[in-house]
């Protein structure tokens, strides 16, 4: 293949910009206690950041890590070989040309792509450093615990209520009936959608705009309790003012969740993701398109200075 | 963008003002030339069902030559009333009773009477020793518990069995509407012609009177041997039987498979053959499944669609319960079919935000699939009841009676169905039995219409719920 080199390079990104941010800006983070332990698998340089790590907790690894995870769709490998590494409350952003796999990556951190029933990864992806692909793993409960938002808004044909009580209904929600209520306000409030709602609560969730619909779809999400919130192109259906407060909304939420989001604007992952990763993709000798990680780097850092001229040339719009 | 084409050889290429003008005469005559041949096709389809409903309806109404037993006149006059002024059916109970005394049987007169009473104090044809014995019995007949008959019950036993009216030719609407002389005329001369067909009658007696086949009383009456009197109460009931067995057999079962095949079964041969095998048994032959039925619900199964295994029995396994299995067996491929496509209709971005919440499939299928699918399935539940409603092939196989007065009591009684007792009246060579046989199809039309309403309304109540 094609992409070795550039992923050689691109885990080197990926664990440089870990001890950066590592560094600078976590200094006392509160992290669940329920984080994995350290692996050597995981990262492929562990001296340095294991020295740098204040407690285990801090050890470097993320609130999710891929290892030399590979997605097949039947035959065809859709990506290659991604390893990196997902902060704990902080927006990493995927960027790339189209078709190089990166909705596919962040549909395969929470096992959304065993919907589809060719699917295959190999591979590990650790949550909180155990494989959720790992046999006897539930991929239900992976879900509840890595949310995920769509490209296009997709509440459910229900009352607004509903949309978000439902969620934690099936999920075995035990409290009364105005637990539940606090709950949707909670759900709502953190969605910013609240004050906009909170009159109608029983008119359909069709009957929102856009951009309603796409922060009642996050409040939906947020209600089931998850850590992570996967977002893929959330924005790409909506309006510049309804982005904007997507991304505002962004902003509030990474202080509670991890949130990692696939954005085919640029600006967007410039403006909102502490740590970029751009996927590009090659050609093999059968003319199949398959992804890979080129670097995964602290924004600031990809956008004005990219170790990769892939990257560059794609930040600087040459192509894709 | 790579410039193969330079500017000049694209003008080449493409025809010049005055051939684009013609180009542009000649599609748009294609385009109206389609247009037409479309409005011609659709117009065939509303001649050819015009015509269908046409001729039903010109056969169920219209003139009939009718001679009665004795006239209601002369019954009229023996009470010592008017004729002109007083009607059959101005005279009062008690009269019409006495009337029927002097025109039937004892025996037929006491068979009457264990029917149903004429009057509760008295009896009229029976003594009172034998009624006492009767109705001390086991299976005591109806009479001894039910009220009393009504005037205008007597007045129709009167009608059938005194006035015992005869019809002895029918016109059509369109011909009673426009020339009823003519009708007149072909009874006469066909009186002249052969008098011996018409017994003791003459052409003076003969009445000429409009008659709805379709009516009231026909649609209430159970079947008889005088097309006069024949209803269809029996096969509407039997029809309807049939209809609820079928769609409470056919729509959970089918409904059920879709949800399978269409949510959790992985692409396999396997599943793919049973794909396909759906989709082409809903095109085998009804007849086919008549002799399935046959074989599997009436045969091999006897013990429970005859109830015998439930202590209510049929003598066999020619029941409404075979026959509903087998209807409900030939529609479950329409009812699978139609379902999965409702099912496949549901957006997959429900689904996924379903599933992406941490819920099971089950939960994400029956909380957003189904109810965004059930107007579909209830489009396929109304297919399935217009295909069993209508029917008759395997009906005949599976035994369907050729002729019961009794309606259906339960899952486990014989039965007939319209299309039966249509199929059946058409076979006849009297004239009047063509009239019956139109007032059946459209009873039965209405019946669908009526099922079918009741279906839409629900699909439509399940529809805006959603919005």
């Amino acid at each position: 293949m094609t992409s070795d080199t550039p992923d050689n390079v691109g885990l080197d990104t990926a664990a440089r910009a870990d001890v950066d941010t590592a560094a600078m800006d976590r200094p006392a983070m509160a992290v669940p206690g329920e984080q994995g332990t350290p692996s050597d698998r995981v990262e492929p340089t562990p001296g340095t950041v294991g020295s740098l790590s204040p407690s285990p907790d801090e050890s470097g690894h993320g609130v999710l890590t891929t290892n030399g995870m590979d997605v097949y769709y039947g035959d065809f490998r859709a990506v290659a070989d991604v390893t990196m590494n997902f902060d704990f409350n902080r927006i990493s952003a995927l960027i790339g040309p189209s078709g190089c796999g990166k909705s596919t990556v962040l549909r395969s951190l929470n096992r959304m792509n065993d919907l589809i029933p060719t699917a295959k990864v190999t591979g590990e992806v650790l949550y909180h450093g155990s494989n959720i692909y790992q046999p006897g793993v539930d991929p239900v409960e992976i879900r509840r615990r890595i949310g995920m938002v769509f490209q296009k808004p997709n509440p459910f044909p229900k009352s607004i209520f509903d949309n978000i009580a439902w969620g934690a209904r099936i999920n075995g929600f035990k409290g009364s009936k105005s637990d539940m209520g606090d709950l949707v306000e909670d759900a709502l409030k953190h969605a910013a959608l609240w004050d906009e709602v909170k009159d109608k609560l029983k008119d359909s969730g069709l009957s929102l705009s856009g951009g309603q619909q796409q922060r009642l779809c996050i409040a939906r999400a947020i209600a089931t309790q998850p850590d992570v919130i996967l977002m893929d192109e959330p924005c790409s259906a909506l309006d510049p003012i309804a982005t904007l407060r997507i991304e505002e909304l962004m902003m509030t939420l990474k202080s509670e969740y991890s949130i990692i989001i696939v954005t085919h604007n640029m600006q967007q992952a410039a403006r909102v993701s502490d740590k970029t990763a751009f996927f590009n993709v090659a050609l093999d000798t059968k003319g199949q398109r398959t992804g890979y990680l080129v670097e995964f780097s602290p924004t600031d850092e990809l956008f004005t200075s990219p170790r990769e001229q892939a990257t560059e040339d794609y930040i600087t719009g040459r192509f894709g | 963008m790579t410039g193969t084409l330079r500017e000049r050889e694209k003008q080449q290429y493409f025809p010049s003002e005055a051939e684009y003008d013609r180009l542009l005469d000649k599609r748009s005559r294609r385009g109206l030339l389609v247009q037409g041949s479309l409005l011609l096709a659709l117009t065939i389809a509303v001649l050819a069902l015009v015509t269908l409903l046409s001729t039903i309806i010109n056969d169920s109404f219209g003139l009939v030559a009718q001679v009665n037993q004795v006239e209601p006149e002369e019954i009229v006059a023996s009470h010592g009333y008017d004729p002109a002024a007083v009607g059959l059916g101005d005279l009062g109970k008690d009269e019409l009773v006495e009337t029927l005394q002097g025109g039937i049987s004892n025996n037929v007169g006491r068979r009457l009477e264990r029917e149903q009473r004429f009057y509760e104090d008295r009896l009229v044809f029976e003594s009172q020793a034998k009624w006492d014995e009767i109705c001390a019995e086991g299976d005591a007949p109806a009479g001894c518990s039910s009220g009393e008959r009504n005037q205008a019950n007597v007045l129709l036993l009167v009608e059938e069995r005194i006035v015992a009216p005869d019809i002895i030719a029918t016109d059509t609407l369109v011909g009673s509407l426009l020339n009823p002389e003519d009708f007149e005329q072909s009874v006469e001369e066909s009186f002249v012609a052969n008098p011996a067909r018409y017994g003791d009658y003459t052409f003076d007696q003969v009445r000429f009177q409009w008659r709805a086949w379709f009516s009231w009383q026909f649609i209430t009456s159970p079947a008889s041997a005088s097309p006069e009197l024949a209803g269809i109460s029996t096969a509407i009931l039997g029809s309807l039987w049939l209809v609820g067995i079928t769609v409470l057999f056919a729509v959970p079962i089918g409904v059920a498979a879709a949800i399978y095949l269409e949510e959790f079964a992985k692409p396999s041969r396997i599943n793919d053959l049973i794909q396909t095998n759906i989709n082409n048994l809903a095109g085998v032959p009804s007849i086919i499944y008549g002799m399935l039925g046959l074989a599997v619900f009436v045969r091999l199964l006897e013990p429970i669609t005859s109830g015998s295994v439930f202590g209510d029995y049929a003598p066999n396994g020619r029941t409404v319960l075979a026959a509903g299995l087998t209807l409900g067996v030939l529609t479950l491929p329409v009812v699978i079919i139609s379902s999965q496509e409702a099912i496949r209709a549901v957006p997959n971005s429900l689904r996924q935000a379903g599933m992406g919440l941490g819920a099971t499939k089950w939960q994400t299928v029956r909380s957003h699939v189904l109810p965004i699918a059930i107007p579909g399935i209830l489009t396929g539940t109304i297919l399935s009841i217009g295909r069993a409603i209508g029917e008759t092939a395997p009906l005949i196989l599976v035994g369907a009676a050729g002729f019961i007065t009794t309606s259906p009591k339960g899952p486990f009684s014989q039965f007939t169905a319209l299309p039966i007792q249509i199929f059946q009246w058409t076979a006849l060579p009297q004239e009047e039995y063509r009239n019956l046989a139109a007032a059946a199809s459209l009873a039965l039309l209405v019946l669908l219409l009526i099922l079918n309403a009741g279906a839409v309304i629900l699909r439509n109540r399940y529809s805006r719920r959603l919005q």
